[in-house]
């Protein structure tokens, strides 16, 4: 089903470029407990096969931020520049999110489960208390985007989070990562985590799952992030600062570059890359039934990025994704919840245009409703039909025989290019006497029988269509009416 | 004007167009089985028509459809205790779905609460009486199922008026 196109379909882009390795990314951010599906599993195995250097790398990361939560002061330098980064990030974020609200809850899900986003992290500049040093403790080599990462979080995840949080976040979401990325199996290395990095990896996770449900617009979301995708991707790999993983993930996120000085950018462009790759790979991974709005909105960011990024080739859509929105829960079993009444929302939706009269009517109860009495309606009036055709039907038995005869002598005639000649059969069937004509067409239809398969369609197409003509024309002006008027107004029982 | 016969097609024209045959067939057959013209047998002869009518309609979309399969089934399931009965009223189908192993449709959990197990509403255990084949399925496929049923029978409607002004009218 989808799951398999969802296996299927990363591969090729993933050979393509960097996603892959956003998809790994926030596929690794997903908890392991807190994965509702394995499709992030087997995308990440596939993916893993490409990332395994990252995957080593993450891994050093990951343990590396064990140390570094201590709380090492940060160099102010570096505080201002992340500042300035996160200030830049959040006016793109906000502009980008203005546009279209989903970015926002994209955004903000994968990096927050609380419902208490907002923006205001990216609209002040991050204090100087942001322990932002802690990025920087890790090793640059692998993962050296920390600061970036944070910003990249900041930006992304309008939550309340404290900018304390962030470089957390950047190591929880890495050491998530590490763990999701190969389904668990790095569970191990989240152990490490201190308690606080955990909560901050449940987070991220939370919020990696609920944004890998969304619809995968991987690109979309990294194109409202930075318009600087392509540049970050060609700075980043121009910078290859041991980075040779956060060069693809680079190419991938959108984040500015050009904004950051150039260890501050490497870094940041890296923790961008990443958690626009995990935006990106959160909204890849989960199937999704359908989410309208999200959906639209991802994929106008999909588009914007498309636009922008020239590198990074929109996705494939094969698999759906989920996306929270902004302020919901972010578990498993609420975003399958939510997926689920997504569902049944739409379906209550195309009920709607089956049901003749409930375009106003909201709600699911009282469509339901609706639609229960349309459904009584419908049966009733097949009774009503079907009792009045018991009552016509002793006296036109040769009249149904002859419509049959008639359908097939039509489809005979039809088929020998003959169209005028079975109106007026037809007609001579309706308007006079039906014996002759009977007679005659039970003549006929003894030898066209064998044919009857053939024109059968077009036979009764063509005659229902003259019949209701006809009916209408000459002799059921009066009924027709009636009828007419019984769909929908509860007045079937008038004739009887 | 008139597409090739598509048999998965539900196009409302062609379902409209396979309704017609297949309902007319059935009449025909009916009308050829037994000329009942005595007022009491109207009865019988309307819901024979009426038989004929969902037959008609279960047939014409198969076995696609759960709630196709479940009248298909039902049907099956008439004639044979017909046929062993000579039952002449209209047999409820739950005393026959006992007496018949169930294939398809699920009697053993009567709705007879207002909400289910599951938490559904009123709502939605009335329409899965009213939707043939449809209790066992989870509400997304309930929709589903709702929706492709209340189709074929606005359509069957249509038919059978468009058939009384016919007869009506000669």
């Amino acid at each position: 089903m989808e799951k398999d196109g969802f296996f299927n379909t990363p591969q090729p882009w993933n050979s393509m470029f960097g996603m892959e390795l956003e998809s790994q990314v926030s596929e690794m951010n997903c908890s392991p407990e807190q994965l509702p599906n394995c499709f992030l599993s087997r995308n990440w195995d596939h993916s893993m096969d490409q990332s395994d250097p990252f995957e080593s790398a993450l891994s050093s990361i990951v343990s590396s931020p064990v140390n570094s939560h201590s709380g090492v002061p940060t160099p102010a330098g570096e505080n201002v520049v992340l500042k300035e980064l996160i200030g830049r990030l959040g006016s793109i974020c906000n502009s980008g999110e203005i546009s279209n609200s989903t970015n926002t809850s994209c955004y903000n899900t994968p990096l927050n489960s609380p419902p208490k986003l907002n923006l205001s992290i990216m609209d002040h500049p991050i204090p100087g208390s942001l322990p932002i040093p802690r990025n920087h403790q890790l090793p640059p080599a692998p993962f050296p985007a920390d600061p970036g990462f944070v910003e990249r979080a900041a930006r992304f995840s309008c939550f309340g989070m404290n900018e304390s949080e962030f470089p957390h976040m950047v190591e929880s979401g890495k050491l998530s990562r590490v763990s999701s990325k190969q389904c668990f199996k790095t569970a191990e290395l989240s152990n490490p985590i201190p308690a606080s990095d955990k909560k901050f990896s449940r987070e991220l996770d939370n919020s990696m799952e609920e944004s890998s449900l969304s619809e995968q617009i991987p690109i979309g979301e990294t194109g409202i992030k930075g318009q600087n995708s392509n540049s970050n991707g060609r700075k980043r790999k121009a910078i290859p600062k041991g980075k040779g993983k956060e060069t693809q993930f680079s190419t991938v996120s959108a984040i500015d570059n050009k904004t950051i000085g150039e260890p501050e950018k490497e870094e940041s462009d890296a923790k961008r890359s990443k958690s626009g790759e995990e935006e990106n790979g959160m909204e890849k991974e989960k199937e999704k039934e359908k989410v309208k709005e999200e959906g639209n909105q991802n994929q106008n960011q999909n588009q914007k990025q498309t636009k922008e990024a020239a590198k990074l080739p929109e996705p494939p859509k094969d698999y759906i994704h989920v996306r929270a929105r902004r302020g919901q829960a972010t578990d498993s079993h609420s975003l399958a919840e939510r997926v689920r009444r997504e569902k049944i929302s739409e379906r209550m939706k195309f009920l709607q245009d089956l049901v003749p009269g409930c375009n106003k009517v909201t709600g699911k109860a009282v469509m339901l409703d609706e639609i229960i009495n349309y459904v009584q309606s419908l049966q009733r009036q097949v009774e009503f039909l079907s009792m009045k055709l018991a009552t016509i039907n002793p006296r036109t038995d040769m009249n149904m025989e002859a419509l049959l005869l008639k359908d097939t002598r039509a489809s005979m005639l039809n088929t020998m290019n003959h169209l005028d000649a079975p109106a007026q059969p037809f007609y001579g069937l309706v308007h006079a006497r039906p014996e002759n004509p009977l007679t005659s067409m039970m003549h006929h239809g003894s030898n066209m029988k064998s044919s009857q398969t053939h024109g059968f369609g077009e036979a009764s197409a063509f005659w229902e269509n003259d019949l209701q003509s006809v009916v209408q024309m000459g002799f059921s002006q009066n009924q027709g009416p009636i009828f007419h008027g019984i769909m929908g107004t509860g007045q079937m029982k008038v004739e009887l | 004007m008139s597409p090739p016969q598509q048999p998965s097609s539900t196009n409302p024209n062609s379902l409209k167009i396979r309704l017609t045959h297949r309902f007319l067939h059935n009449l025909n057959n009916l009308n050829k089985k037994r000329s009942n013209l005595d007022n009491t047998q109207i009865h019988q002869r309307y819901n024979r028509v009426k038989l004929a009518a969902y037959a008609s309609m279960a047939h014409v979309v198969g076995s696609r459809r759960a709630w196709s399969r479940a009248i298909l089934w039902k049907i099956r399931n008439r004639k044979v205790s017909t046929r062993h009965k000579r039952v002449d009223h209209k047999p409820t189908n739950h005393h026959h779905a006992r007496s018949i192993k169930r294939r398809t449709t699920n009697h053993s959990n009567p709705k007879r609460e207002y909400v289910d197990p599951n938490g559904n509403s009123g709502q939605e255990v009335k329409l899965r009486k009213l939707v043939p084949g449809v209790e066992t399925m989870d509400a997304c496929g309930l929709l589903d199922e709702t929706a492709d049923y209340i189709k074929c029978l606005a359509t069957q409607v249509e038919v059978m008026r468009n058939l009384v002004d016919l007869f009506s009218t000669i």
